[in-house]
């Protein structure tokens, strides 16, 4: 179509939708005109006007109906029934608010939370990153590790060819200064390949060049918009300015624009960004503590990438044995959102399905209307209505409910999104931005849409069909529905059961993996302990000599707090802290190949960790003040590794030496056994873990390994207290503590050790809540379903049960009907969905912990609540059965 | 009455889209020269004529405007896009060539 005729064509239909009465007059007038000239010719035949106008106006053939056929070719017609479809449906739908509030607001429900669920899985798996062309940006590691160390990480930079680019990232937490106290900022320290990689310009300023990646010159930093705004209060001219962090000074040059955050699936608080410097480095390999990214080049695929990244980390593991085993490549989205897909999959499954019930609850009581309206659609039909004219009114009036469904929706969605914001775990990625935007709009439509489709073709198409001979015959007793009918709503009720059943099954799945999660024991005490990090760098307590003092004089004065049961430090809090495991060697026992000997959760302790945390000490001793005045050369272990290295044995007097290339020439004597307490993962198996006393950098035992050595004085310490009081007044007083021994030293990351072990269950607990919500809305919604039919059933054969009755039936008998009835719908039902669960439910394993996924329990259970459900629901209509009055209904119309 | 089914499906586009290539028209003077032209062999009847005059101004094959008439009475007039010139090219065509092939099956002789 050309575009003047395409403007023309649409100039005709506005002036044929919107300038009606002018066309309605051109159309008489060019009518008239020509029964003028018929009236002339016949007049000029010898007729007289008045009989010239009625012959012309009977050979002409009806003026209204050719005005109709033209209004009919401009297209007018099919509009102008559609509107009055529509006002005749509001009418209907205004005259029965009943049935609109409760069609609409099951509707609503229904919409609602499917979009709100469709906003997080669009916001979360189908947008793109915000780096440009995020698809092709893959992440560098290693089969069983995630990072590489700086030697490994220039190699593969300088060899790989499948990239157009390539940078490191590491973590880094500086404390920055200026304000009344130091704060501790996340941060990540990055190669100059990063900000190219990610496309993104900044803000105000610029990112760092490759010169600043050099000593010396690294002394610059870029700042996130948030850090930006909290910090420095939005002012632009913050470029140029300095900051203390870590006690150097650092040149602001750049902040980045909102929305913009890096790295998208680890250290995702990071709010400033400085050059990361690995000169002094190059010969590191085992130092692995870089996340490496990379953009594929132009036309590489993710396989030959990964081919190329194998074969040259093959060549590093060959030269550097030990280190680079199985080198890969990761898209950075799998990174991101690999972890919450195949929930966030099952949890749209599960909204879709609530949905669906909705709509067969929806097209139920359409059903019931239609049922009611028979005799209006007959007599319709019988007067000349076309059968796609009834199917198309009945369309228009489900669209119409399907609207105002989605009007209160939206406001579900609303409501349930911000709901969902506090469900959420903390680490849902990409969840901040969350909010109910076009696409949300759209999908409300389209949900408007299928809906209108899956709860109004089938009542359309039974309306359409009425017969006329049948409805007007039974002369509006209305005892006997059509079989078909009656089928189609027993196959909504069954629909409805099935679809709820399995909902069920599966939040029950998952309620029962929540509760094994949940009896798992974390191994400590975790009530009453509060923990917070304390970060001597930037402060004049940094240098090693110092900061015994430091950490020994917190200790003191935290553990003479009134009501403080116990204080001490440690260098990585389990659960949530960071977590380094280190290869040990046993004395006296044959050396693995490098890389295959046994590691061990490291930790670093001050004395009275175990009491404070509440771990028992199974055999041996705790560490004491004395190891570490002394610097005695000792280890505690746990449980697990006790009996994986010395099953059967005593462990304690036995040696062990630490660290990747450990020689044997610093023995630390094991002299403790702990109980097994939980590490980085909460499900997983509780691995080898050894906990060193924390030395000074001049004791004996922190002067053997070389790798060892420098790692049992850390700076910074995570302080644990155990106490009865209000954790807001202990940390008050701790911070005035810490302020009152070096006001340059930060305290940050507090929570409690409750907060520590749920947020553990943060994600599982989402999941739960979700699903259950879901199921729950499935259950009342089926029965709602099954308590309308069997109402209705009721009603439609009162006459039938008040004959029975005066016929000498007992009342129980009518309950009996009405409850059978109802209860096989039910159980057939029930029966579909427990197929369908067994079919399905293996979906679900990603999601479970300790329940298989036909697990009997549940798969017993959960038929018993829905047919118990079921029967409550079927309480009503069973108890108004027995009442029948049989001389109303037999007297009733 | 007769109806437009007189004609075969479609040619009603057909004359009037050629009468109105020769030169703008209102209806009544359509409904005169079809008559004239064809002899009284295609009976038109007067009222099926404006719709589909109407369809094809819907399509945008023609366009109307209102003049005086010879009788001095205000009338519509229809004329030709260029569209419409175009579509009428197409349907001389297909005329052409359908009624070529009915002619031939026509012609056959019976064995």
């Amino acid at each position: 179509m050309t575009i003047d005729r395409l403007l023309h064509v649409v100039h005709r239909r506005w002036r044929s939708l919107f300038r009606r009465s002018r066309v309605e007059a051109e159309l008489a007038e060019e009518l008239d005109n020509h029964v003028q000239h018929l009236t002339d010719e016949l007049r000029a035949g010898g007729l007289d006007t008045g009989r010239a106008r009625t012959e012309a106006l009977r050979r002409f053939g009806g003026v209204e109906r050719h005005k109709e056929a033209c209004r009919d070719a401009r297209g007018l017609n099919r509009l102008d029934h559609l509107w009055r479809d529509l006002r005749h449906a509001w009418r209907s739908l205004l005259a029965r608010p009943g049935f609109t509030l409760v069609a609409g607001t099951t509707l609503a429900l229904g919409i609602g939370a499917t979009t709100a669920m469709f906003t997080v899985v669009e916001h979360i798996l189908l947008r793109p990153l915000g780096y440009r062309e995020a698809d092709r940006l893959v992440v560098l590691q290693y089969e069983r590790m995630n990072t590489v160390a700086a030697g490994n990480f220039l190699d593969f930079q300088k060899e790989a060819r499948s990239f157009a680019g390539m940078g490191a990232a590491e973590w880094w937490s500086p404390n920055v200064g200026g304000g009344d106290a130091a704060e501790e900022i996340q941060g990540l320290r990055l190669t100059a390949g990063i900000f190219p990689l990610l496309g993104v310009a900044p803000l105000l300023g610029r990112t760092f060049t490759a010169d600043e990646t050099h000593a010396g010159a690294e002394h610059v930093v870029v700042l996130s918009h948030q850090l930006w705004q909290t910090r420095f209060g939005g002012d632009s001219t913050v470029v140029g300015r300095t900051i203390s962090m870590d006690g150097a000074p650092f040149t602001i040059i750049g902040v980045m624009p909102r929305g913009f955050g890096f790295a998208p699936y680890w250290a995702t608080g990071a709010r400033l960004w400085a050059p990361l410097v690995l000169d002094a480095r190059a010969a590191d390999r085992t130092g692995a503590s870089l996340r490496v990214f990379a953009r594929l080049g132009d036309g590489v695929s993710l396989e030959a990438a990964r081919r190329e990244v194998a074969a040259i980390a093959a060549r590093l593991e060959q030269a550097w044995p030990g280190t680079n085993r199985g080198g890969t490549v990761v898209p950075l989205k799998e990174l991101v959102v690999g972890d919450v897909r195949d929930a966030l999959q099952v949890l749209f499954a599960a909204v879709t399905l609530v949905l669906l019930i909705a709509c067969a609850n929806v097209a139920h009581l359409q059903l019931l209307r239609a049922a009611a309206r028979e005799r209006e659609f007959a007599l319709r039909g019988a007067l000349g209505a076309s059968r796609s004219r009834l199917l198309q009114q009945s369309l228009v009036e489900s669209f119409l409910l399907a609207l105002i469904g989605a009007a209160g929706g939206l406001f579900v969605a609303w409501g349930g999104l911000r709901l969902l914001l506090r469900l959420a775990p903390g680490r849902l990625p990409r969840i901040d931005s969350l909010s109910l935007d076009l696409p949300a709009l759209g999908f409300v439509l389209l949900a408007a849409l299928g809906a209108t489709i899956v709860s109004g073709l089938v009542p359309a198409l039974a309306a359409s069909r009425a017969d006329l001979h049948g409805v007007l015959k039974e002369g509006g007793r209305g005892n006997s529905e059509a079989p078909g009918r009656r089928r189609l709503r027993a196959l909504l009720v069954v629909s409805e059961f099935a679809l709820a059943l399995m909902l069920l099954i599966g939040a029950g799945l998952v309620l029962r993996s929540f509760d094994a999660r949940r009896r798992l024991d974390p191994g400590f005490r975790p009530d009453g302990v509060f923990s917070a990090v304390i970060n001597l760098r930037g402060s004049a307590h940094q240098p090693g000599e110092r900061r015994e003092q430091f950490f020994h004089d917190l200790q003191q004065s935290a553990g003479a707090l009134p009501g403080v049961q116990g204080v001490s430090m440690i260098n990585h809090l389990p659960l949530h802290g960071d977590s380094w495991r280190l290869s040990f060697v046993i004395e006296g026992r044959p050396l693995a190949e490098p890389g295959d000997g046994p590691s061990a959760y490291f930790r670093v302790v001050m004395p009275d960790y175990f009491g404070t945390m509440g771990i028992p000490v199974l055999s041996g001793r705790d560490l004491t003040e004395d190891d570490r005045r002394s610097g005695n050369q000792v280890v505690i272990i746990n449980q697990s590794m006790a009996e994986r290295h010395w099953p059967g044995q005593n462990p304690l007097g036995a040696r062990i030496s630490v660290g990747a290339l450990a020689t044997g020439a610093d023995w630390y004597t094991v002299v403790g056994v702990v109980r097994d307490a939980r590490q980085t993962g909460w499900t997983g198996p509780v691995l080898e873990e050894m906990y060193f006393p924390w030395l000074p950098p001049a004791a004996p035992g922190a002067r053997g390994g070389e790798t060892l050595a420098a790692s049992l004085h850390p700076g910074t310490m995570t302080l644990v207290l155990r106490s009865t009081r209000p954790t807001a007044e202990l940390l008050r007083e701790v911070r005035g503590l810490v302020t009152a021994l070096d006001r340059d030293v930060s305290v940050s990351d507090v929570l409690t050790l409750r907060d520590a072990v749920d947020e553990q269950f943060a994600g599982p607990r989402f999941q739960l809540s979700l699903l259950g919500g879901f199921a729950l809305l499935a259950l009342v919604l089926a029965a709602v379903g099954i308590y309308g039919v069997m109402s209705y059933t009721v009603m439609r054969r009162a006459q039938e049960i008040g004959v029975r009755l005066a016929l000498g039936a007992a009342g129980g008998d009518a309950v009996r009907l009405v409850v059978g009835q109802g209860m096989r719908l039910a159980l057939a039902g029930s029966a579909i969905g427990l197929g369908g669960s067994l079919l399905l439910s293996r979906y679900l394993r990603s999601l479970l912990f300790g329940v298989g996924p036909t697990d009997p329990f549940t798969f017993l259970g959960v038929p018993l609540l829905l047919a118990a459900v079921a029967l409550v629901a079927l309480a009503i209509p069973a108890r108004r059965a027995a009442r029948v009055n049989p001389l109303t209904a037999l007297r009733s119309d | 009455m007769s109806k437009p089914a007189d004609l075969v499906q479609g040619t009603l586009d057909l004359l009037l889209l050629k009468l109105l290539a020769l030169e703008p028209l209102n209806g009544w003077a359509i409904s005169q020269r079809l008559k004239q032209l064809s002899a009284d062999v295609l009976q038109v009847s007067d009222g099926s004529l404006y719709p589909a005059l109407h369809k094809l101004e819907q399509e945008g094959w023609v366009t109307s405007e209102w003049r005086p008439s010879e009788n001095n009475r205000r009338a519509k007039f229809y004329s030709l896009t260029r569209a419409g010139r175009r579509q009428l090219e197409i349907e001389t065509g297909n005329w052409q060539r359908l009624s070529a092939a009915i002619t031939q099956v026509v012609r056959l002789r019976e064995a």
